[in-house]
């Protein structure tokens, strides 16, 4: 499968060298003073986070901490109420070319099949026919989707559609990928397959990454950088340098360090749950 | 006997759908020949007694009775192709502008359940006699159902997968047409099929009280002249065509909403 892969994912030019320490890679998203309210309701504010060129960066945080709503603000979906998102350098102000999102609530269009949803972004950016034939049964493919090109979304089981969010979305070949909890709907052995489908992807082609998650392990397996979302309004509570040895594959679930990482942000986050508890 | 009648095979669904039709028939026969055919034919009938199924039968052979279809069918078919390809987008554009729909919606529910029948004195003093009157008529009778449940149906899309179709760069115009008309599609057709019903009482009542012409004129002289079989048979005539329509329209549905499975 990654042979086929090398020779249909191109790498993009600048992000070739970046995966051996992608931390100190060009930026390529830039968010600073970020806050958001929805009327009264203030979600976030005063985040301030860079992204790394080829960097995969996760964020953990409770329920309602504003994960979704950051990573909406990032893809130009909703405008932030104070500060701002720059992406290679400009300023967003709408979706744009080179992001895409996976959803958490999959958003697969119920009239169209697995095989057309996955085709959508290709052919609403007017990729030729031919390469769209090649790409899509080739993402459909890496997510395990194969024999479901036909089915419609009702046929398919909440893990299954979350996988053809996902093809819809790496279809694109973006530069920015989104990713609003991708594998909560999938079952444990079908996460891990994905999980390292995933960074075998990334590793053929390095693209930015914004992982929310509310595993920590998966947290801590798939990010280089690990962000704590905490507080209310939340903010920007921690953000650990993960340091684990490339590639990230099964092996990186024995390592110490992986361990540590994963203690410490659990009772990172552990903190906040029993603050909570106290509140109520 | 009763588990046979009972059952649900096909064939025994169609005997039973038969038997139903024939003793309807045959009731029918015996009320029409038991009355003065100037208050009621039967339906196959006889000597003195001229039956509605047999005049149908001769329509066919008719060239006035044909001709007269023929412009009946034009009316409806203008009114009915107007409605539609107007009420439709109009109800999807009503759906995406906000203040548009609120500064309308009370005008499109009046107009909605407006008998509008009551109408048609406005549009023959406005308008006068002649084709395109009627034709406002049939779209008036049509318009409203479609819109409304168009309208319903667009309301209904989900917010989500608008944001989908924003995410990936979608312009306005492929937001209708990836996202907007499939979504909106089984509820439009809905209404079109209520509103089949509703524009063929338009294309009679127009046909009445406008200048008279097609069907609506041969209701009219045939009743005038007490001839029920003419009656009858033009009534049978709109009324197949009418189901037949509708279970046109119910399978376009179908086959539309194909992808709400079992939820639907
Ligand atoms: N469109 C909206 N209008 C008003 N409030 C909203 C809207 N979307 C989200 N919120 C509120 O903003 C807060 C953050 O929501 P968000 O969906 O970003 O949380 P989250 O961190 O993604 O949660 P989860 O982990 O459960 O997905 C919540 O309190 C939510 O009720
Ligand atoms: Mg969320």
């Amino acid at each position: 499968m990654s042979q086929a892969a090398s020779n249909l994912v191109h790498t993009v030019s600048g992000t070739g060298t970046s995966a051996d320490d992608p931390s100190s890679a060009p930026t390529r998203i830039a968010i600073s003073g970020a806050g958001k309210k929805y009327g009264e309701l203030q979600v976030f504010k005063d985040i301030n986070l860079t992204f790394g060129n080829g960097e995969i960066v996760t964020v953990v945080g409770p329920s309602g901490c504003g994960k979704t709503t950051l990573l909406r603000c990032i893809d130009g979906l909703i405008p932030l109420s104070e500060g701002e998102v720059k992406i290679e350098g400009s300023p967003i102000n709408g979706p744009r070319e080179g992001v895409a999102m996976v959803f958490q609530h999959f958003g697969l269009f119920p009239w169209k099949t697995v095989y057309q949803n996955v085709a959508y972004g290709l052919k609403l950016a007017r990729h030729p026919a031919a390469e769209i034939k090649e790409k899509v049964p080739y993402f459909i493919n890496l997510v395990g989707l194969s024999g479901f090109e036909t089915a419609f979304p009702y046929q398919l089981s909440g893990g299954m559609q979350q996988r053809c969010g996902l093809a819809r979305a790496l279809a694109m070949e973006p530069h920015v990928l989104l990713m609003d909890e991708p594998f909560a709907a999938v079952d444990a052995q079908t996460r891990e397959i994905l999980q390292f489908e995933l960074l075998k992807i990334w590793e053929l082609r390095p693209l930015t990454m914004v992982f929310v998650t509310h595993s920590i392990e998966e947290a801590v397996l798939m990010g280089h950088r690990v962000v704590v979302l905490k507080g209310r309004p939340s903010g920007v509570h921690e953000v650990i340098d993960v340091d684990l040895p490339a590639p990230r594959d099964r092996g990186t679930l024995g390592h110490p360090r992986f361990t540590e990482v994963r203690e410490h942000v659990w009772s990172t986050l552990m903190d906040e749950v029993r603050a909570a508890e106290f509140e109520v | 006997m009763l588990n046979l009648i009972n059952s649900d095979k096909r064939w025994v669904r169609w005997a039973t759908f038969a038997a139903g039709l024939l003793l309807g028939l045959v009731i029918w026969e015996i009320v029409g020949w038991s009355f003065n055919p100037a208050f009621m034919a039967p339906f196959i009938g006889g000597d003195g007694h001229p039956g509605a199924g047999t005049r149908l039968v001769a329509f066919f052979g008719d060239e006035e009775f044909i001709d007269s279809f023929a412009s009946s069918a034009r009316l409806f078919a203008t009114g009915f192709a107007i409605a539609v390809v107007t009420a439709i987008p109009f109800g999807i554009l009503l759906a995406r502008l906000t203040w548009l729909r609120i500064s309308l919606e009370s005008y499109i529910l009046v107009l909605y359940v407006t008998p509008m029948v009551a109408l048609i004195p406005f549009i023959l003093s406005i308008m006068g006699f002649g084709f395109w009157p009627k034709v406002l008529v049939v779209v008036l009778f049509a318009f409203f159902p479609i819109l409304y449940n168009t309208l319903e149906g667009a309301r209904s899309v989900k917010p989500e997968l608008l944001e989908v179709a924003r995410s990936f760069r979608t312009s306005e115009l492929a937001i209708w047409r990836d996202v907007l008309i499939p979504y909106t599609l089984p509820f439009a057709l809905t209404g079109v099929r209520q509103a089949l019903g509703r524009a063929l009482v338009g294309m009679i009542a127009a046909e009445f009280f406008l200048s008279t012409s097609g069907l609506g004129e041969e209701l009219m002289v045939a009743s005038r002249n007490f001839n029920m079989a003419s009656v009858l048979a033009t009534i049978i005539l709109v009324t197949v065509i009418g189901v037949i329509l509708m279970r046109l329209a119910q399978s376009l549905e179908q086959r539309f909403a194909a992808w709400r499975g079992i939820e639907q």
